[in-house]
């Protein structure tokens, strides 16, 4: 009996004990640590193959997508208190590319704490653009090997999204393209995306975190406005399909889940 | 013995300070002087980040005049932008390119770029230093990548030690790249022609009697469009030419998308257009007189013509004969043979 009582305290202090480990305050978190953040691209719940035929979207269009490479940026972390971490804006401009397996943003040195939402924008804004040679630096270059730079224009390809696509109206197999990006200086299509996290992101000298999206591209033509491509499969500087489009790629994006402390 | 150490302390001292000043000499890079002409409004172009230097210059114009930046090797920026004729590529309507291809745009003059704040005849850039990029990467220009043209040029051993000593982080990148054709192109200034001088109380310049008639009738009639001494407001328009139906240029709406900027071009600056024939975005004009010719009887309405070509009920310009000659003769009062003659920026 006795016995039995002390094996019952024993496992009331580790569930004690274990609840405190898990309820970590912000005081425990010191020094700073890495947060990267995962893209997992996929389309409509499934994942997302290049080459490989998708169902039909609700538009009625079969997709095979030959390439989704877009441009992020300017991320930033709101802690607990509300306060926003703004990552240094001169490193923060990354490009993820299905076809060259890029999928993660690394962004070191994150003051420790506990954040509840991650923000970044989709693109180049006009800030950035304007500082000419002194602002891009290299991303020019990793812009252009990532097929994401305008030849006729000396600008960046927001959206790299490609394939070919079948539908109702459409039976031959037909190629499409959706480049976007600004229009020069009359049209700012840079948009930003703000996501609340399911779990806070914890960050420390002891621990690197990772936030898991998972995208859904189907959104890029089924978001907000329907992009019928049976009705035009090319679109690059269109004013009005492409800020809808600029609209629709904001919203492809969705945390899965975060990791605290190392792994994916 | 210990004058002898003495004096060998001298010695080595002597041949340490020489070698040390020989090195400084030769590493020397010293800003370069950016005057605003007193008629011109102030820059656009942000010299606090990228500050012209006699290095940076210097290398600026070597990438200018070479013929790496293009995929065939041949095809430098000074091809299509020669000086003579205020850096277009004279006699010819359109850009000629790598493999014998052909642009479907007149070269525009290069001059007081600093000034401008839209570039290429549709706007396509905004920035100066993003400019290059155009041309490098068409593929009936100079059809080249970004990243093939870096490639190419780190092989160089100048160009390595050129980037090093133009830059103070002088590895050999796009940022670097596109700085030094920048420092280049910013110090191309033209403002010394004989309206210049005349306008500026210099040199006791003064104009003849047509040609300050073609003056004021320039102010009364051309001088909306073609503002300020730099004689453009660097905006987009229509100004009624009848479009070209082989080649469909649509103009700023190509990178606007916008419908209502279909055959819009930006005004260009009037500056040494003595030399710069033929005109206009597609060069179909051969001469100054077929220009005017143009605007007082060729005008075609459009739903994107220009609002100032369209008053009083008339198309175009209204100008007589005698007008016409006048404002030719002013118009030849803005060639600046200094800086078609200025060995600062010449090839050799």
């Amino acid at each position: 009996m006795k016995n039995y009582k002390i094996i019952v305290a024993s496992i009331f202090s580790l569930i004690l004990f274990s609840c405190s480990d898990n309820d970590e305050t912000d005081s425990e978190l010191t020094g700073n640590g890495e947060v990267s953040i995962t893209f997992d691209n996929g389309f409509n719940g499934n994942d997302l193959i290049i080459g490989a035929k998708n169902s039909a979207n609700t538009n009625g269009e079969e997709l095979t997508i030959t390439r989704l490479n877009y441009i992020v940026s300017n991320f930033s972390l709101i802690d607990v208190d509300g306060n926003e971490y703004i990552f240094p804006k001169d490193d923060s401009y990354f490009i993820i590319s299905q076809e060259n397996e890029i999928e993660d943003v690394v962004l070191p040195e994150i003051p420790a704490g506990e954040y509840t939402t991650l923000k970044f924008g989709v693109g180049v804004d006009q800030e950035k653009y304007l500082q000419g040679a002194d602002g891009q630096g290299d991303f020019l270059t990793l812009a252009e090997d990532n097929e994401m730079m305008w030849s006729w224009q000396a600008g960046y390809k927001f959206l790299n999204f490609e394939g070919n696509f079948t539908s109702d109206t459409v039976t031959e197999v037909t190629d499409f393209k959706i480049h976007m990006g600004s229009h020069g200086s009359s049209l700012d299509n840079y948009k930003e995306v703000s996501l609340a996290l399911p779990i806070n992101v914890k960050v420390s000298d002891d621990m690197d975190s990772n936030i898991h999206l998972k995208i859904d591209a189907s959104k890029i033509l089924t978001g907000s406005t329907s992009i019928k491509l049976s009705e035009k499969s090319v679109i690059m500087v269109d004013e009005v399909k492409s800020p809808q489009i600029a609209v629709n790629t904001t919203e492809m994006f969705a945390v899965d889940h975060v990791h605290n402390g190392n792994g994916h | 013995m210990i004058r002898q150490i003495c004096f060998l302390s001298i010695c080595t001292l002597f041949f340490i300070s020489c070698s040390s000043k020989e090195e400084e000499y030769i590493q020397i890079n010293t800003p370069l002087a950016f005057e605003v002409p007193s008629n011109f409004p102030e820059e656009v172009y942000n010299l606090k980040a990228n500050p012209p230097t006699k290095l940076g210059f210097e290398l600026g114009k070597k990438l200018f005049y070479d013929g790496r930046l293009s995929a065939n090797g041949f095809v430098s920026c000074g091809f299509c932008h020669e000086q003579r004729t205020a850096f277009t590529h004279h006699g010819h309507q359109f850009s000629h390119g790598i493999d014998d291809l052909e642009g479907k745009r007149n070269t525009p003059a290069i001059q007081n770029v600093a000034f401008m704040s839209e570039f290429a005849w549709d706007g396509a850039t905004s920035h100066l230093d993003l400019f290059p990029i155009i041309p490098i990467t068409n593929e009936v220009e100079m059809g080249e990548t970004m990243s093939s043209v870096i490639l190419k040029i780190k092989s160089d051993s100048e160009y390595q030690y050129m980037f090093e000593k133009a830059f103070e982080e002088g590895e050999i990148t796009t940022e670097n790249f596109l700085k030094a054709l920048s420092q280049f192109m910013v110090m191309m200034i033209s403002a010394n022609s004989k309206y210049d001088y005349y306008i500026r109380n210099e040199n006791d310049v003064d104009l003849s009697d047509i040609e300050k008639e073609g003056l004021e009738l320039f102010k009364a009639k051309c001088a909306t469009c073609h503002q300020t001494d730099l004689f453009t407001d660097n905006s987009f328009r229509n100004n009624g030419l009848p479009p070209n139906p082989n080649l469909n240029d649509i103009g700023r709406a190509e990178v606007s998308g916008a419908v209502s900027d279909n055959y819009k071009f930006k005004v260009p600056s009037l500056r040494n257009i003595e030399l710069t024939a033929p005109y206009m975005h597609d060069g179909r004009f051969g001469s100054l007189a077929a220009v005017l010719d143009f605007y007082t009887d060729g005008v075609v309405d459009s739903p994107t013509l220009d609002p100032e070509l369209k008053k009083e009920n008339r198309l175009g310009i209204l100008l007589t004969e005698s007008e016409k000659i006048a404002l030719i003769a002013y118009l030849n009062t803005l060639t600046d043979e200094n800086y078609i003659n200025d060995t600062r920026f010449a090839e050799y």
